[in-house]
């Protein structure tokens, strides 16, 4: 990121852009050969320590380049704005393609494979730019680094942070590891699978999972069409829930109001509902139902579970349905056994991960056919020997970026 | 409130906007006219702001997960930056640009209503969920009213009446706007490191994120270049359209089918 100057209207084209322009197009040009040639095979970055090997050599390149050759033309021009800006928007381009088109598989021998279109962050065009890109920044980096002045400091900052997350990011992803854990309650895993290819690897602990519990919202009613398979909008366009004396008024069709709710219950001998223990239970609602002309009728119904058939009321020609509310929350409480005995109990959560021996592991799904009552539960571990230095490139990032705002902030005061 | 008073709240708020803008023409002379402007247009984006509240407290949960919730923040943000424009730097004009652009994404809104649901999943239940998105929201406005100032300066030029200061606005919108795109993306990858795994995975949604800041980058590069000043505002008056892609297009785009950001949708 440039410290901000007042631009002009001196100057029409940048200068420099031409040849800047022609050196992006050509390496990208280049990429697609290669694809061409390979059949789309793409880039296969590798492990450790082979990339971090290649990261400290290319380090060194740009150092002894940029402080040796400062002067050089050559070498002014390769960390210059213009081939920077081309790159960027090069970058933008590949980027583009990446978000427009599938980044699956796609036929084999198709254009698209063939070129790598749908991979194309792991294609030789990305790799290039994005390479070219990261020696241009790193050349500017040097320049503004040594020799040190305080007033460069949200440049290096910004700019050092964007090498090092961008490189690490990208030599970092071979070595990162994101396997599935399928666990079942009252028993014990420790093997994983890389996906897609599920291959299984053992790990260097076991997960024991205790039990699986998920929260859900307030069960919804709502009265279904089936012959257009739509639900009908509630007056207040609101997705009407079970609670006891709730109402709701489908204009024109009819109105019903909740008069009992029971959250989990089971059908009892007499038809009526009845309080069930555990998760076994469905919700059940008693609704009042008012349709104009017509008599209130009272009836009960539920959206069905594993072993209960669900029970709708019609009107006319639809059907007042309830459902159980979405997932709000699910949850396994797991014990980590290491190989080495450490043993721990902790709750796996959506968004709280727990760390374990080096791996991050994640609560990541369930049954969802068999929804509320799943006794599996699925646990991604994650294992990113990069993400130490990737951060530290975002948190210089952020720390550049406050000095940008601070600087432009003074400078916009003495407009 | 619900979604049942949106179309009151909306109308009233426009016509507020409206009728203020109109009593402008009279204020420069008569200083009742001019206090009755103001208090209109403030009482536009303040019913607006009241709507989000209660909204928000009626739903139980941040009123950030939809489109149509986050066109109502959008509503509701921009005209606070004409105003605030208006009072740093004396330029009259930008407030009624940004008062249209929130009259026309309360009108999107009324076309395409929402349905009233309080339920979060629960990747989206982080204390990363406000922090991301209103940084992203209010970096979309600043850049959005970037891009009419752009277009508004282009148009001076055109008529050989540009001025510094409203070009250099357009400018400091852009880099402030820029400072909070850079925050927004960071948090996400920060947020989606807790929530799914890995910090960038070239879900479409990032990869437009990405496309966008880079957008912007190169905008500032361009500037650290002294390119011309027309090019600039032409820059600044485009690339808002990479951001519209990446806030809505990038649902309607065949890479979006497996993006884990449907929800948004």
């Amino acid at each position: 990121m440039p410290s901000i100057t007042k631009s002009t209207n001196t100057v029409g084209a940048p200068e420099g852009f031409r040849e800047a322009a022609l050196f992006t197009v050509g390496s990208i040009v280049a990429g697609f050969a290669i694809e061409l040639l390979t059949g789309g095979s793409g880039i296969s970055i590798p492990g450790w320590p082979a990339n971090f090997l290649f990261l400290a050599a290319f380090a060194t390149v740009i150092a002894v380049t940029g402080l040796g050759m400062r002067n050089h033309p050559a070498v002014a021009w390769l960390g210059g704005i213009p081939v920077g800006l081309s790159l960027i928007i090069g970058l933008a381009l590949l980027s583009l393609i990446g978000g427009v088109l599938p980044q699956d598989p796609a036929p084999a021998g198709s254009i698209v494979a063939r070129l790598r279109l749908n991979g194309v962050f792991s294609g030789w065009p990305f790799a290039f730019v994005a390479l070219l890109f990261l020696f241009n920044l790193g050349l500017s980096l040097i320049w503004k680094a040594i020799p040190f002045r305080p007033a460069n400091l949200q440049f290096i900052l910004f700019h050092g942070g964007f090498w090092l997350a961008l490189s690490c990011g990208l030599l970092g992803s071979s070595d990162l590891q994101r396997l599935v854990i399928p666990l079942y309650e009252g028993k014990e895993s420790d093997v994983a699978y890389e996906m897609p290819s599920e291959r299984p690897i053992r790990l260097p602990y076991a997960i024991y999972l205790k039990d699986f519990q998920i929260d859900e919202y307030v069960p919804q009613f709502a009265l279904y069409d089936p012959s257009a398979d739509r639900v009908i909008e509630e007056k207040s366009r609101m997705v009407p829930e079970v609670r006891k004396g709730a109402l709701a008024v489908w204009t024109g069709i009819a109105s019903a109001t909740v008069v009992d709710f029971m959250p989990d219950a089971l059908p009892g001998k007499d038809g009526n509902p009845v309080l069930a223990e555990g998760r076994k239970g469905v919700p059940f609602a008693r609704i009042r139902v008012e349709v104009a002309g017509q008599p209130p009728v009272e009836h009960w119904i539920n959206g069905g579970g594993p072993e209960i058939n669900p029970q709708f009321f019609p009107v006319g020609n639809y059907f007042i349905v309830i459902a159980s509310g979405p997932p709000k929350a699910f949850r396994s409480h797991v014990m980590l056994r290491g190989n080495d005995g450490q043993r721990r109990i902790e709750t796996l959560e959506v968004n709280k991960p727990v760390d374990f021996m080096g791996w991050k592991l994640y609560q990541m799904g369930y049954d969802e056919k068999a929804g509320k009552w799943s006794t599996m539960s699925l646990v991604e571990a994650v294992n990113d020997p990069w993400l130490p230095a990737v951060y530290l490139g975002f948190f210089m990032i952020m720390g550049g970026n406050l000095l940008y705002f601070w600087k432009g902030v003074k400078k916009m005061e003495a407009v | 409130m619900t979604l049942v008073d949106f179309p009151a709240i909306a109308i009233s708020a426009a016509a507020c906007w409206g009728l203020g803008s109109l009593l402008q023409i009279p204020a420069r002379k008569l200083k009742p006219a001019s206090i009755a402007s103001w208090l209109l247009m403030f009482g536009g984006t303040g019913l607006l702001i009241w709507f989000l509240a209660s909204y928000w407290i009626a739903l139980e949960r941040p009123p950030l997960r939809t489109l149509g919730e986050t066109r109502l923040w959008y509503a509701t943000l921009i005209p606070i930056v004409g105003f605030l424009v208006e009072y740093r730097w004396s330029i009259r004009w930008l407030k009624y640009y940004c008062m249209g652009l929130a009259a026309l994404f309360l009108g999107i809104n009324l076309m395409h209503p929402d349905v009233f649901q309080k339920a979060l999943m629960p990747a989206l239940q982080s204390v990363w969920f406000i922090p991301h998105v209103v940084v992203y929201l209010v970096a979309y406005v600043l850049l959005a009213a970037s891009s009419v100032a752009g277009w508004h300066n282009l148009w001076l030029r055109f008529r050989s009446k540009s001025t510094p200061v409203s070009e250099s606005m357009s400018h400091y919108l852009a880099l402030l706007g820029f400072v909070l795109l850079t925050f927004g993306l960071v948090f996400g990858a920060l947020w989606a490191k807790e929530a799914w795994g890995h910090y960038w995975t070239w879900d479409p949604k990032e990869t437009w994120a990405f496309i966008s800041w880079l957008a912007y980058l190169g905008y500032l590069h361009l500037v650290a270049r002294k390119t011309n000043v027309t090019t600039l505002q032409w820059y600044l008056g485009l690339a808002f359209l990479v951001l519209l892609v990446c806030w809505f297009g990038v649902n309607y785009l065949p890479s979006a089918q497996n993006s884990v950001h449907t929800y948004s949708g």
